[in-house]
């Protein structure tokens, strides 16, 4: 048995640049990681690096997508460098289309209710755990919670949903849709969605310089200790790169400039 | 102002002013048969003829392809052995909505609920991963239909067998607006359009609209008599010919199928 102050979770190697550092190693195994961004910030580029990185070391990933349909998204996440088809075809990234999904289980309705609740529940564990995912991203949790009508049947699904999938050893990134980053802003839509995460990384815009600059800050992740520091991001063909901040010169980091 | 249609007069003398009902003998007692134009409503018991009486209705197909037999109940394998049976045309245009249905529809939500209560095999998934678009099959059957008699031209002959599908599963004030286009295109175009409708369950209110649209109101009904069965139509509208309405018994006979065999006046 490891002392109490040596024991460390086996992590999940996102394999995005920069921030594996900033998590000490990666995502903790069979985390459900809410990453929140405003519209552009780079959260399905990131949640595709990271299934991309994992079919690279051969694991199966999933990706569900709600918000664009898989034929458009493989096309715009083509540009990347770092993707390649040929794990899409060969199996290794399965893309599911939520409105399939739907149709397949009769869910073609405008709002779910608990059975619905939980058979969507059941159909994602069980694709998971037959094809052995290790890496799922639900793209994203906002779109489908908009489904689900009561506060309390979305808490229920997304914490049903991230104990059977922690349970199958299955890291999960849920993307949620946030329209503004800064510091007062809420971390997802509905509010629920972040007390129930292990993690939370948040992806938005700041003005440097007269320029907008996408971010990333890890503002939570159960299981490690993590910088809680904003980073820049920066999307490039061969992938996301996350730099270092300066903490001067933001319009919204006045708070934290020197004897301010 | 009231649409016109200008006839071909080669058609107008081909067709002429009535069609027969697909019975020689039935076309006798309504002196000559039905007037081109005529919109017919059959209400209908269980087990009384009415299906026979709908293929036999099709059967005269002046233009087979103007011809169309829309069954709600039957699939085409039971439609081809009734036709090969009594030697009516096979090249007329049928739709079998009941099996659409049933494969569209009713497949769809028998796999959903196995999905839902069993899970997803293996191969579903790789089926589901590979399937990027969801099935766009239309539900509207009421529309489709509606088109696809609309879409029939001149002196068209039509059969809707039944109305029950519809009311069923649509506002009943549709269906019945759909009758009344129905109606209007069959005037229009001296078309005949059969339709039968069940009496068990149809609102009184409903029967009522129905049969003040019809041209031609029929009534097919079964009874026992001893330890026989009677069946019998009854006309009890015949737009601008009162002298038609009759009850007529009839009986199924291999050769000719549905065949009036006595006469009566509605008291």
């Amino acid at each position: 048995m490891q002392p109490a102050g040596q024991y460390s979770r086996d992590r999940c190697i996102t394999g995005v640049h920069g921030l594996d550092e900033i998590l000490r190693g990666g995502i903790p195994y069979g985390s459900t990681v809410l990453a929140s961004g405003t519209c552009g910030s780079g959260k399905t580029t990131l949640g595709m690096e990271f299934l991309v990185r994992g079919a690279d070391a051969g694991e199966a990933c999933a990706h569900f997508t709600a918000t664009e349909p898989s034929v458009k998204l493989l096309e715009n996440i083509r540009q990347f460098q770092f993707f390649d088809v040929k794990m899409v075809d060969s199996g290794l990234i399965n893309v599911f289309d939520m409105d399939v999904l739907y149709s397949w289980l009769g869910l073609e309705k405008s709002s779910f209710d608990l059975d619905d609740v939980h058979s969507l529940i059941k159909a994602i564990v069980d694709i998971v755990n037959t094809i052995g995912v290790t890496r799922l991203v639900i793209d994203s949790v906002t779109t489908l919670c908009y489904k689900i009508k009561s506060e309390q049947l979305i808490r229920d699904f997304l914490f049903t949903l991230g104990k059977k999938l922690a349970t199958l050893g299955c890291t999960t990134i849920l993307i949620a849709e946030i329209t503004s980053a800064t510091e007062n802003a809420h971390w997802s839509s509905f509010g629920v969605e972040e007390a129930i995460a292990d993690g939370i990384i948040v992806l938005g815009d700041v003005e440097r310089m007269g320029h907008l600059l996408r971010f990333l800050q890890v503002v939570k992740m159960r299981g490690t200790s993590h910088s809680r520091a904003k980073h820049a991001i920066e999307l490039t063909p061969l992938g996301v790169m996350l730099t270092p901040m300066l903490k001067w010169g933001a319009v919204s980091d006045t708070q934290n400039r020197w004897g301010a | 102002m009231a649409k016109e249609f200008k006839f071909d007069e080669e058609d107008e003398k081909f067709f002429g002013s009535v069609g027969s009902f697909g019975v020689p003998k039935f076309d006798n007692e309504m002196h000559g048969g039905v007037p081109r134009g005529f919109t017919m409503i059959a209400f209908t018991g269980t087990g009384s003829g009415s299906e026979l009486f709908a293929k036999q209705f099709v059967s005269p197909a002046e233009e087979a392809e103007n011809t169309l037999y829309i069954s709600t109940n039957e699939g085409q394998a039971e439609i081809v052995r009734i036709f090969q049976k009594y030697d009516w045309p096979l090249d007329i245009n049928v739709r079998t909505i009941g099996e659409e249905y049933n494969s569209n529809v009713l497949e769809k939500e028998l796999l959903a609920s196995r999905y839902r209560l069993e899970g997803f095999r293996l191969e579903d998934i790789q089926r589901l991963a590979q399937t990027r678009f969801v099935d766009d099959v239309t539900q509207d059957y009421l529309t489709e239909v509606t088109n696809e008699v609309m879409a029939l031209g001149p002196y068209f002959r039509a059969v809707i067998d039944s109305l029950d599908f519809f009311l069923q599963r649509d506002d009943p004030a549709r269906v019945v607006a759909m009758v009344r286009m129905l109606q209007a295109h069959a005037q229009l175009y001296r078309g005949l359009i059969l339709i039968s409708v069940s009496t068990d369950g149809l609102s009184p209110s409903v029967k009522q609209e129905l049969a003040s649209i019809a041209d031609m109101v029929l009534s097919f009904q079964v009874r026992t008599i001893g330890t026989d069965f009677e069946t019998s139509m009854i006309v009890s509208k015949f737009r601008n010919a009162p002298e038609n309405l009759k009850i007529l018994v009839f009986r199924v006979t291999p050769e000719e199928g549905i065949t009036p065999e006595t006469v009566e006046r509605i008291a």
